[in-house]
């Protein structure tokens, strides 16, 4: 009978170790897909358990976790400047979140792999799991004075600003904005509600207007087609002598210049063409340089590009691929289906101010873990060089006669008297709607001091009329905030 | 040296391996030489058993530092109640079994403690305002009857060790307990319902706010039943009839008390939708007809019977199709919140704990149904981790092998058959619950030897590690001692 028992035993064997591969799988192995399973009680629980980490701006803590008071020992989110962060932090509710919330969540909650020692640490040590700070580019004052200058002006709107040499951000406002407190709750009827209405509120609060949503770049987008020209050697140089009829005719249809003026006498420099933002000229220009090559340096400027990340996710710049002369020509000048994000302004303008090279904007500089040791600091990244130096400088030359010379479009509320400094820029003023109907949107794009350059800021304000009126003096506002931060401005 | 040259030694004069030496002594009186008896082991059951009590206790003290931070109120109490049971079993052991296997009852009171430990901190969950959900299916009294099950659980494992002084004293009885064993596995089919069925298991005699579960004490009845017809039969059913495709095939007469288990294991299935108890007899009379026999084709018939009898039953039965539709897809549909949410909530527990656990008091077991009695192994997984979940099984695994390995060292087939189907039963028990609990095979309601909330289980339990500490003793007896030399006259142990 002792044969029949070692083989029992053997059996007997075979089934603990089943069990116990079972339990290594189940515990070992599959521990992420059922930690994702929905509905898991536990995971769900957790994320109140623990401290997540702050978002800083400079010194100033833009969201953090603090113990609710009693004791439940559960955390709660706390947002102390909410409507001038919010397109920066987004919010983190128990089911979702947005902005860096999301982007920075696996270093917020201590889960990213870079932490996991820290994490093995505070383990041993009996320390409860902390996530890790998050400090982002943003300059507070700037950020401050550029929310406020959006919601002075109180549009649908958003703002860049961007330091050209890094490409980091230095500040990055959007109106209408929400109050990312309202979603810390833990009732779920009253998030419903909370998100219900934010959805619904005009001028979409909870997107961040200048990474999220494009508008037209109406006549700023003369940069790019100034950029390609000049680069194609399809005009010798700002000096040189372009066409520019008072109308252009396109089909059926018929391009004019704004009120349908004269530009100079027909055959004006491409500087004077540029500084009042002929249409015809540009129009001419585009055509020349051809749909195919404006595509081209449509997306060395960053248009098309549906990967860019800050962290967060950028809506990409639009700029369709065209061949027909008449469309081109409308291309040109920012219309037919152009469409732009402020970010993607704000990176046109750095370009230009860093001598032709586009670096990649990033919002997190640095993350510590718990123990202040960093654990990624961000290291500017060039994103390519659309244009050369010598274009480069072609065109700051032209920006800036927009805001100096007295018949530029952004003379009067641009101009160095009025600012305080030189600053290259380029008005635009983007018709839309069916048949033009809709308020134009106002945009500008602009860096400064334009001699050595040190912001570039991107504005559109949704329904602001004329760009140099409504988006030039927020860029402005915004260019002296950091200006006398820097001790450029008195 | 050549090879030729003899040895310097005295010649062997006996066969190799003889008991004893020859006496060289010089020629006198017989003067009878005791032979050392092979020690009993007791001492080391005594450090075993204080090492399995200091674990319990210190996990006792880490579930209300992990709760509250303070140490538990009852520590004194319990403490001193459990370990004086556990060396009140050594004591009966060194008096009624000294030579029983010495890590039998130190594996078994460590199991029987951390069950405590876990109903402790399940009970504790959302009372006396620590963290956590209060279970209503616990009550504030649960731990204390914990502990007295365990008390009566030690009184029947003592009881077991002082009746039962040789196993063929159980032998007599082989009849009266299979009769009994029968009736006790059918009363809760023939009770109606409300005095039966407990979620939608009919295994239990309910009386006034009291159930016992009478399949747990029918095993054991069985398991002797089995053993003394199997020993009785045995020949009959070894006796080869056609040889096909290289396996002999019993005679179609012998086929009968098969076919009469399995029918009787169906029938279990059938009236009291219980897979797992019905898996459980089968295995029980499967194996031992196996060991008795050593025939290949009794166990092939065993397990195609089954089969078919389970796959036959998933047909006829919505309450097995759900089960094997909870097991193949616990996340289709809304299963992981309705039918299949007790088996996700175990899941998730466990990969919650993760490899080293949450440590006890700080995890969530709270979330899964009936986390003491059948998930009390996923609250395990959780607060102890992988590690300590592997250190669990292996616990049972040892129990198992040294009740095989008693099995294998008794002489009287009889012992032998009880203690290597009761050894196979308790490794099946653990498998089907385990192997529910964590998704290998279909969940059964059964119980977790000595782990689980609840008595009948726990003094069954511990009434069947008795019985293997019957037989273990039984094989490591040293023969008894020749009153005077008898000269060549040896008593020579014969392995079975």
């Amino acid at each position: 009978m002792n044969r029949a028992l070692l083989r029992l035993s053997l059996a007997c064997l075979g089934m603990f170790v089943l069990l116990l591969v079972n339990v290594n799988y189940v515990q070992a192995f599959r521990t992420t897909s059922l930690a994702d399973a929905k509905g898991n009680v536990r995971v769900f629980n957790q994320q109140f358990k623990y401290q997540r980490g702050s978002i800083k701006a400079g010194s100033k803590t833009i969201a953090a976790s603090h113990l609710v008071k009693g004791n439940s020992g559960n955390y709660q989110r706390y947002y102390p400047d909410p409507e001038v962060y919010a397109p920066i932090t987004g919010y983190s509710e128990p089911f979702g979140r947005t902005g860096l919330e999301e982007a920075e969540n696996s270093m917020l909650s201590g889960t990213d792999p870079k932490l996991t020692v820290h994490n093995l640490v505070s383990l041993v040590t009996g320390h409860s799991r902390q996530g890790g700070t998050v400090y982002t580019t943003v300059v507070p004052g700037v950020q401050q004075a550029a929310y406020a200058a959006l919601k002075a002006e109180g549009r649908e709107s958003g703002v860049v600003a961007l330091d050209p040499k890094t490409g980091a951000i230095l500040a990055m406002a959007s109106f209408p904005s929400f109050d990312p407190n309202k979603y810390v709750t833990l009732t779920g009827k009253k998030l419903e509600r909370v998100d219900k209405a934010l959805q619904l509120a005009p001028g979409h609060p909870l997107l961040n207007h200048t990474t999220q949503l494009t508008y037209p770049p109406g006549s700023s987008f003369k940069v790019i087609t100034s950029s390609a020209a000049l680069s194609q050697g399809k005009v010798a140089g700002p000096q040189s002598t372009v066409p520019a009829p008072t109308q252009l005719k396109l089909g059926s249809k018929a391009l004019i210049n704004d009120g349908g003026e004269a530009c100079g006498d027909g055959h004006p420099q491409l500087i004077f063409a540029f500084t009042l933002s002929c249409n015809t000229a540009f129009g001419l220009l585009g055509q020349k340089v051809t749909g195919p090559v404006l595509h081209d340096y449509a997306n060395k400027f960053g248009f098309n590009n549906s990967k860019l990340t800050i962290p967060l996710p950028v809506t990409p710049s639009v700029f369709p691929p065209v061949t027909d002369p008449a469309f081109t020509a409308y291309q040109a000048i920012g219309q037919f289906s152009d469409r732009v994000t402020p970010l993607q302004e704000a990176m046109i303008a750095a370009t230009i101010a860093n001598g032709g090279t586009m670096m990649k904007p990033y919002l997190v500089k640095e993350v510590q873990a718990p123990d202040l040791s960093p654990v990624l600091t961000t290291t500017p990244q060039e994103l390519g060089s659309p244009i050369s130096p010598t274009v480069a400088s072609q065109l700051t030359q032209m920006m800036v006669s927009v805001t100096n010379n007295p018949a530029g479009t952004a003379y009067a509320t641009a101009n160095q008297n009025v600012a305080g400094v030189e600053i290259a820029g380029k008005t635009g003023t983007a018709q839309n709607g069916i048949n033009n109907t809709n308020l134009d949107d106002a945009v500008f794009t602009c860096f400064a001091p334009a001699s050595n350059p040190v912001i570039a800021v991107g504005v559109i304000v949704k329904g602001g009329g004329f760009g140099a009126d409504a988006a030039a003096p927020i860029a402005v506002k915004v260019i002296q905030e950091y200006l006398r931060e820097k001790g450029m401005l008195p | 040296m050549t090879a030729a040259q003899p040895n310097a030694g005295p010649t062997p004069t006996g066969p190799v391996g003889q008991a004893r030496p020859t006496p060289t002594g010089p020629v006198g009186p017989a003067v009878p030489r005791p032979i050392p008896l092979p020690p009993g082991r007791r001492q080391t059951e005594l450090l075993m058993l204080i090492f399995a009590i200091g674990v319990v206790l210190a996990a006792y003290a880490a579930t209300g530092l992990g709760l509250n931070g303070r140490l538990p109120a009852g520590i004194a109490g319990y403490g001193v109640a459990f370990a004086a049971l556990m060396l009140a079993a050594h004591f009966a052991v060194r008096r009624l079994a000294p030579w029983a296997d010495p890590l039998l009852l130190p594996l078994a009171a460590l199991l029987n403690g951390l069950g405590i430990v876990m109903i402790y901190r399940l009970q504790q969950s959302g009372r006396h305002g620590n963290p956590g959900v209060r279970i209503s299916t616990i009550s504030s009294t649960t731990v204390f009857y914990q502990v007295i099950w365990s008390a009566i659980g030690i009184a029947a494992f003592v009881a077991v060790l002082l009746l039962v002084r040789e196993t063929r004293v159980l032998q007599r009885y082989t009849y009266t307990l299979g009769a009994a064993g029968l009736v006790l596995l059918m009363i809760p089919a023939l009770l109606p319902a409300s005095l039966s069925e407990i979620q939608g298991a009919k295994v239990w005699i309910t009386v006034g706010g009291f159930s016992i579960q009478p399949g747990e004490f029918a095993k054991l009845a069985l398991a002797v039943f089995f053993a003394g017809y199997l020993v009785a039969k045995r020949d009959v059913l070894a006796l080869a009839g056609k040889r096909v495709l290289g396996i002999d095939l019993p005679r179609a007469r012998d086929l009968g008390p098969v076919l009469i288990c399995w029918v009787a294991s169906l029938l279990i299935l059938i009236f009291e939708t219980d897979i797992g108890t019905s898996a459980i007899f089968f295995g029980l009379f499967v194996s031992m007809i196996y060991i008795a026999t050593q025939r290949t084709s009794w166990l092939l018939i065993g397990v195609g019977l089954f089969l078919a009898g389970a796959y036959a039953a998933s047909k006829l039965s919505s309450h097995v199709t759900e089960r094997f539709d909870i097991w193949l897809h616990p996340f289709a549909g809304n299963n992981a919140t309705h039918s299949a949410y007790q088996l996700v909530q175990g899941l998730e527990g466990m990969a919650y704990g993760g490899i080293l656990g949450s440590g006890l008091g700080h995890g969530q077991p709270y979330f899964t149904p009936l986390a003491q009695s059948d998930f009390i192994i996923s609250a395990f997984g959780e607060e102890l981790g992988l590690t300590g979940l592997m250190a669990i099984l292996i616990i049972f695994a040892l129990i198992v092998q040294r009740g095989l390995r008693a099995a294998v060292g008794v002489r009287d087939p009889f012992a032998k058959l009880l203690a290597g189907g009761l050894s196979f039963v308790l490794a099946l028990q653990v498998f089907v619950i385990v192997g529910g609990v964590t998704g290998l095979i279909p969940l059964t309601g059964i119980t977790t030897p000595f782990m689980s909330q609840g008595g009948s289980s726990l003094v069954s339990s511990w009434a069947l590690i008795g019985l293997l500490m019957r037989v273990s003793d039984t094989a490591r007896r040293p023969a008894p001692q020749p009153i005077q030399d008898e000269g060549m006259t040896q008593i020579v142990r014969v392995s079975g």
